[in-house]
């Protein structure tokens, strides 16, 4: 066996291998020191991002051509690390307050962050497929982590039931996408379009399916059905995570399979596309206004943040602008991840001690009670609405900008049109928490507060500097995807 | 020597697929929409055994090997949660599950 | 040769009225039994197909493991199912339509394929298939990672099955 393979997925296989002793582990550790078990799986992140950022710069195929590391997921792989110890930090705290303190969270949320990095990094469906699973599973099960409470059980069988039909899309979709190329890399795939071997047919068919299955992991209307009910069910730390990890593993893999497979097929699949992106944008935003639970609320935005990120997607077969766009897809993906982690953070803390529903009521006079996390909360719904100079601006100016150059100005006007909707209900948040009277309770952990400010911080200083993470995002696509 | 086009293998498993999605959509039973689950993955499985059997190519008939492990994670996972659901209110009706909305 | 055509289309048909059945019998344990008929289709197909090893595999696995997973749960929450009551959703009409439309589309395009009526080659049948197979599997340069991948996925999914299962009590925070 050739070392260079293994090394090339070191980062998975050292998270993988890290999470399974963390099981173990766990038993030697005594009750009342469960932290350290929540400090050796951040640990264990911190290292994979340590292991996976060494490889930037760096393009290598292993396994038989089945991953492939190039700097696209070594980008992702750092967002969902990331996205990882935050959920870690915010899960900490609220997890215990809530009585739901289980240690098998950390490990199942390393296993998922492990399918995600493999997802980014798959060069092959059989592979994808795989990935799809190996980070979907785990989230079924930390969805049902509260699960005496009924709310926690509900939201996870939805989402298994809704996750496991969207597996069956793309399953289905990879059996019709190898019946017509004879294979399943996505090399193979688009050597056998180029070739003229690939049956058009069954290719067209596999790839809509493909686009159905992805379509629900990432939300987009009309396959976004569950998202309310699982954001809602789930305990808060872990739908903060699921909000940016699903969904950026869901466009990796779009991205991925459109970008590189199925290059020739875009310029068909572009109407497609633009009408996903208008449709999420605007039943997202139009059905969060009126929410009157903020878990429900965040739930429409985030499928109407989906809706965003589709838009880059539209112009991928034009080449002069697939580029820009697709960076633009990648820095939206984590200014929302940022931000998202943000809102979901304060929620955790603000939330009752039973861990039930929290309705947008319940911050109010927050900025009296807790001026910081009020002050981190503002700033996360002015960036999720779009108002510069903050990070939330920038990712839309750029989605906008590329779709305009692509041609798509109608699409970029429809964007524009449903933010302004979403500014109120982004704004209703921070009216409530600073005009209103209220004895809103929330945890005073230090933990928590201070992931809520740095990322808040975080927000800011890339609203402040934006052209840095663009130019991070394209130079991500500029050894593999492009 | 086989006598079978491939259009009838391709069909059936069409019609599988599309019944099993039926199901998933418009049963109320989670179990039973678990069962249409798996018709739609061994729709694709057959798909991927007769395009294999076309080619003359094994890789399709590994993939079989890889959705059948899946298929069993899943299993377990899903049958778990509805037997969990169960415990706790003794009704595993999914248009009854209405503690989530306002 | 006609053997293989009869066999097709009585197996062919058979799983076709199970799985109708399974989508639309009321009750549970009926379903989960069709279930088992379709399934069994489906490992006839296989044989058919020249992959014995499979066909094997799938009675193993799918019939022996799965569907009776299945009949234990459904064995599990019967009191819950009285059976009555209306069995479909709200948007079950709708949700039929767009379905069959799916349908359509689906045979429309596969028959429209030029190569949907060849006869399949006869693949030179490989004595040492399953070598093969397990060969495969456990080299690098074949399947081993897809293989150890879905190791670990069972590993995640033992793991969170016994989270799931074990007894929960209200305001109990860890045993």
């Amino acid at each position: 066996m050739s070392l260079s393979d293994l090394l090339i997925l070191l980062p998975q296989a050292f998270l993988l291998v890290w999470a399974s002793l963390l099981l173990l582990v766990d038993l030697f550790i005594s009750k009342e020191r469960k932290v350290i078990t929540a400090i050796l799986g951040a640990a264990g992140l911190a290292i994979t991002l340590g292991l996976t950022s060494g490889q930037w710069g760096s393009r290598a195929t292993g396994f038989n051509q089945m991953v492939v590391v190039d700097n696209f997921s070594v980008f992702l792989s750092g967002l969902f690390t990331l996205a990882g110890l935050v959920a870690i930090v915010i899960a900490y705290d609220n997890m215990r307050r809530t009585g739901i303190h289980k240690t098998e969270f950390y490990s199942l949320l390393l296993f998922s962050v492990a399918g995600m990095m493999l997802m980014s990094a798959a060069a092959d469906l059989i592979i994808v497929f795989l990935a799809l699973e190996l980070l979907s599973i785990p989230l079924y099960i930390l969805a049902g982590l509260a699960v005496p409470r009924a709310g926690s059980a509900e939201g996870a069988i939805k989402y298994f039931l809704l996750g496991a039909f969207a597996s069956g899309f793309v399953l289905y979709g990879t059996a019709l996408i190898f019946g017509a190329t004879q294979g399943t890399s996505l090399a193979g795939i688009m050597a056998s379009i180029q070739s003229g071997t690939a049956e058009l047919p069954l290719l067209v068919i596999g790839a809509a399916l493909l686009l159905v299955g992805f379509s629900f992991k990432v939300a987009a209307v009309p396959f976004h059905m569950w998202t309310p009910d699982v954001y809602q069910g789930a305990p808060s730390p872990v739908t903060g995570f699921m909000s940016i990890g699903a969904k950026a593993a869901g466009f990796a893999a779009l991205i991925r399979v459109f970008s590189l497979a199925f290059p020739s097929l875009a310029g068909q699949f572009a109407p497609i596309f633009a009408v996903l992106a208008g449709l999420t944008m605007v039943v997202g935003n139009v059905a969060a206004v009126s929410q009157v639970s903020i878990k429900r609320m965040l739930a429409y935005s985030s499928i109407a943040h989906a809706g965003y990120i589709l838009m880059a997607l539209v112009p991928l077969a034009d080449p002069s602008v697939a580029a820009n766009s697709t960076a633009s897809a990648l820095t939206y993906l984590v200014v929302y991840g940022i931000t998202t982690l943000g809102a979901w953070a304060v929620i955790s803390a603000v939330e009752n001690a039973d861990g039930g529903d929290t309705s947008v009521r319940d911050l109010s006079g927050l900025a009296r009670q807790h001026p910081w996390l009020a002050a981190a909360m503002t700033f996360f719904m002015l960036s999720f609405t779009g108002i510069p100079p903050l990070a939330g601006f920038w990712g839309k100016f750029y989605l906008f900008r590329t779709a305009i150059e692509g041609g798509y100005t109608t699409l970029a006007i429809i964007g524009l049109l449903s933010s302004l909707v979403s500014a109120w209900y982004y704004l209703r948040v921070i009216v409530m928490m600073y005009f209103r009277e209220s004895e809103a309770g929330a945890s005073r952990a230090p933990s928590i507060q201070i992931a809520a400010i740095l990322l808040a911080l975080a927000v800011l200083v890339l609203g402040l500097f934006p052209s840095g993470l663009f130019q991070l995002a394209l130079q991500a696509l500029a050894n593999g995807v492009s | 020597m086989n006598t079978i086009p491939m259009s009838y293998y391709l069909v059936l498993s069409a019609v599988m697929f599309t019944l099993g999605a039926i199901g998933v959509i418009i049963r109320r039973n989670p179990l039973v929409m678990f069962m249409s689950l798996e018709l739609m993955f061994n729709a694709a499985n057959l798909t991927f055994v007769a395009f294999s059997n076309a080619f003359g190519n094994a890789n399709g008939q590994i993939f079989v090997f890889f959705v059948m492990v899946v298929a069993a994670a899943e299993v377990a996972v899903g049958l778990a949660l509805i037997v969990a659901i169960f415990r706790t209110r003794h009704s595993i009706d999914i248009d009854l599950m209405n503690t989530l909305k306002n | 040769m006609i053997l293989d055509q009869v066999i097709f289309l009585i197996t062919a048909v058979v799983v076709l009225t199970a799985a109708i059945l399974v989508v639309s019998v009321p009750k549970m344990i009926h379903a989960a039994l069709w279930l088992i008929l379709a399934l069994a289709g489906i490992a006839v197909l296989f044989v058919l197909l020249q992959a014995p090893f499979f066909a094997v595999v799938q009675v193993i696995v799918y019939i022996g493991a799965i569907a009776v997973l299945v009949i234990f749960a459904v064995m599990l929450t019967r009191k819950a199912m009285q059976d009555d009551g209306p069995q479909l959703n709200r948007y079950s009409v709708l949700a039929a339509a767009v379905s069959l439309m799916l349908f359509a589309v689906l045979t429309g395009m596969l028959l429209s394929w030029d190569g949907a009526n060849n006869l399949p080659v006869n693949p030179a049948v490989n004595p040492d298939t399953i070598v093969n197979l397990g060969e495969s599997l456990t080299n690098p340069q074949g399947f081993l990672l897809p293989f150890e991948v879905a190791s670990i996925l069972l590993l995640a999914a033992l793991v969170g099955a016994i989270y799931i299962g074990r007894e929960h009590r209200a305001g109990k925070e860890e045993e």
